[in-house]
């Protein structure tokens, strides 16, 4: 992420706080950012305005690990990196491998990785719970 | 606000699960924006944001 477009990216948040006041604000970056690119444009942002950061959640698409793997291991490896939450996510379209084929080669680099489905609500609870805000219990 | 970032491959469901995320905090009367880079996998389609009242800023390549 060059300089403009993170100077972009914190301009767009601020405009968002300022105008909007949301108690979320979310972030899709485009697929080529890395983590540690998004802390610092967060970081960069709370110099002027107050907020939370994070959790930073990056997601695995399971569903095409192994190609994904072999082609682009840099930039996933970037993604995964520094990630407050990692979520191997299309589980449920898994075919040749499972889960746990997966979670063996990425447990080096990160130390907890959920699982994510569509189908499974109990999945996307857990990413829930490490939403503060989204917490009601 | 707390901000929420959500990386991945394209493809890899980052729209689907923002969606599910914000229609948790609109059941929780909490409103919800979005910063989506312009080459966003899957649009946030009109209806999505008109119900929710979604605020979305477009990131050009980014």
């Amino acid at each position: 992420m060059g300089c403009s477009l993170a100077t972009s990216l914190v301009d767009r948040i601020k405009k968002i706080k300022r105008k909007h006041h949301p108690e979320l604000l979310f972030v899709e970056p485009s697929e080529m950012v890395v983590t540690q690119e998004l802390q610092n444009v967060a970081a960069m942002g709370h110099r002027d305005i107050r907020y939370q950061i994070g959790p930073l959640i990056t997601l695995v698409d399971a569903a095409r690990f192994d190609f994904m793997w072999a082609e682009r291991q840099q930039l996933m490896l970037g993604q995964i990196k520094g990630a407050d939450l990692v979520a191997l996510s299309r589980v449920d379209r898994l075919e040749d491998s499972s889960p746990d084929d997966i979670r063996q080669i990425l447990r080096p680099h990160c130390n907890g990785i959920h699982l994510l489905s569509v189908h499974d609500d109990a999945s996307l609870e857990k990413i829930v719970k490490n939403v503060p805000e989204l917490n009601t219990v | 606000m707390r901000l929420i970032c959500v990386s991945g491959i394209k493809g890899s469901g980052k729209t689907t699960l923002i969606k599910a995320l914000i229609r948790k905090a609109a059941e929780l009367d909490k409103p919800s924006a979005v910063i989506v880079n312009e080459s966003g996998e899957e649009a946030y389609d009109d209806a999505f944001i008109n119900d929710l009242k979604l605020p979305v800023e477009y990131l050009r390549g980014g």
